[in-house]
């Protein structure tokens, strides 16, 4: 149950209901209409800063939503190292927002100092596992807080891979201490792309690793499925989120749209349409 | 095997040349990638500079993202910083062309970018100045709004940018002289407005830390002038803190 604080914001653990990747094309309709989802995700990035209309924003919403911090820059994976500078500003964005999750991505982002702004993909070997582990246990006891880590889209698969994702990830859990954000559409992409079973990747990942899930949209281009965060969830990928929860439980579920994002109310009701599977699965009221 | 370090070394060498080799299956697929990374940093410069692709066209603003990208990649996670170098790149880029005016554009939009992730502070109102001799008015220093940007050019960009916030704005005359001004946050808002070159001096002086006595010297500023800006800096609350120079 979310619990208020003195001053009235939301503290405590997100609920196991459905929330909205809050973009700023919906910042005025979502402090002015205040939907009824049971919490909100943001992009650290976009909140990095010491000002400005983006930041008031949030901190105006946060006193109405648990939050969520999801980060998509740092890259943890990246064989270079930790970009430090950029760890510090998400140091500065928990102390300001105070989230109830925060979340990164397993991939990498940067080589010889240059950053590719995109979740690349890594290989599955014991030697990515151990460099991920890694740092994601430097970054979670410089943050001071339990991070999660979500499975990426991928559209290719390297040569070297030794272990399946489930397994690389489970070992990543294991050795960093995090636990597991498991985007349901990335692994319904992932699949497709590279001719996998989606519900083995489910069914093979321990019980209580995974603390929050993602839903999105995606593209067709071709025979390539693309994660482009851009269309409502589509039904292969809501059967599949059926089968996640009835095997981890009820958890805190986010829907994502990025590209081509619609009216708040469209946004919305794809939460509620989680939230009535939620309910359905777990006897929760939706 | 490979070490994970050369491996992603390779990849970032097929995201920023789709003919070289990294070893991954299916290869049909790898073009995703570098793809999206360009696409990306360009959607980042288009948020940026609204006004400069909107004078040039879809087609040359690509163009100009992919060169600027070579010489300037991104050196950082958050994207908001990938526009940093655009102004400089297109003064060495455009030079001696007949849009090099394009680069003080570019130079008003990076401004308003700094700006919008810049807290604003509480500011005094001239009651301020009630506590201080009048002698000592030429002995101070002002601190001024940290999101405030001053850009001068000598071209119209100014016009250029007011007339071309809807797309589809006619040319503006480049024979139209310079033009300088101010970029700041005010309540959420990014405010751009044209000033005159001797309040331009004026404010850039006393924004570079120097006293009023001596701001009011290099901007050849009339006595009979300083009582309007000052009620200007003072009214747009613009002046955060006021300290005396020994």
């Amino acid at each position: 149950m979310t619990r208020l604080d003195t001053r009235g914001v939301p503290q405590g653990p997100i609920p196991a209901r459905a929330g909205i990747g809050l973009r700023s094309v919906h910042h005025e309709a979502v402090l002015t209409d205040r939907p009824a989802v049971g919490f909100l995700e943001a992009h650290t990035e976009n909140y990095f800063h010491e000002g400005g209309a983006a930041v008031r924003a949030l901190l105006r919403a946060r006193t109405n939503y648990p939050l969520s911090l999801h980060g998509v820059g740092l890259g943890l994976g990246s064989a270079d190292g930790i970009d430090r500078e950029h760890l510090r500003r998400v140091k500065n964005a928990i102390a300001r927002f105070e989230p109830a999750l925060v979340s990164e991505h397993a991939c990498w982002g940067h080589a010889g100092g240059e950053h590719f702004n995109d979740l690349l993909p890594l290989p599955y070997t014991e030697e990515a596992v151990e460099v991920l582990a890694r740092q994601v246990g430097e970054a979670q006891d410089f943050l001071g807080l339990q991070l999660l880590i979500e499975n990426v889209s991928a559209y290719v698969a390297f040569e070297h891979s030794r272990l399946k994702e489930w397994e690389f990830l489970c070992a990543v859990a294991e050795h960093s201490g995090c636990a597991l954000l498991l985007d349901v559409n990335n692994i319904y992409v992932s699949s497709q792309n590279l001719g996998l079973d989606p519900v083995e990747f489910i069914d093979s990942l321990p019980v209580t690793s995974v603390r929050e899930i993602h839903l999105a949209g995606h593209a067709r281009n071709g025979a390539v499925l693309i994660d482009d965060h851009g269309s409502q969830v589509c039904e292969a990928v809501w059967q599949l989120y059926r089968h996640a929860i009835a095997r981890f439980g009820p958890l805190p579920t986010l829907v994502e749209w990025d590209n081509n994002i619609p009216a708040l109310e469209t946004l919305v009701g794809e939460a509620r349409r989680a939230e009535r599977i939620l309910g359905e699965a777990h006897g929760l009221a939706a | 095997m490979a070490s994970l370090r050369e491996m992603q070394h390779a990849f970032a060498a097929a995201l920023r040349d789709p003919a070289a080799s990294c070893p991954v299956l299916p290869t049909a697929n790898l073009a995703v990638y570098p793809n999206h990374s360009t696409i990306t940093f360009r959607e980042a410069l288009e948020q940026t500079f609204p006004v400069v692709r909107r004078r040039v066209g879809d087609d040359y603003f690509r163009q100009l993202s992919a060169h600027y990208r070579q010489r300037f990649p991104s050196r950082s996670g958050d994207l908001h910083w990938v526009g940093r170098d655009f102004a400089g790149f297109l003064d060495e880029y455009l030079a001696g062309g007949e849009y090099q005016w394009l680069a003080d554009l570019a130079r008003i939009e990076w401004a308003r970018a700094e700006s919008s992730i810049t807290a604003e502070v509480s500011s005094l109102g001239v009651d301020g100045l009630a506590g201080y001799a009048p002698e000592a008015l030429e002995h101070m220093v002002f601190g001024l709004q940290p999101s405030l940007r001053l850009v001068a050019s000598a071209y119209p960009v100014y016009t250029v940018w007011l007339t071309n916030q809807a797309e589809n704005a006619p040319p503006v005359d480049q024979s139209g002289g310079h033009e300088q001004g101010m970029i700041r946050a005010r309540h959420d808002l990014i405010e751009v407005r044209k000033l005159d070159s001797a309040a331009f001096a004026f404010v850039s002086g006393l924004d570079s830390g120097a006293t009023l006595g001596d701001a009011m010297t290099t901007a050849s500023l009339e006595a009979r002038t300083l009582t309007g800006l000052l009620g200007f800096l003072f009214s747009e609350g613009l002046v955060c803190s006021l300290t005396l120079r020994e």
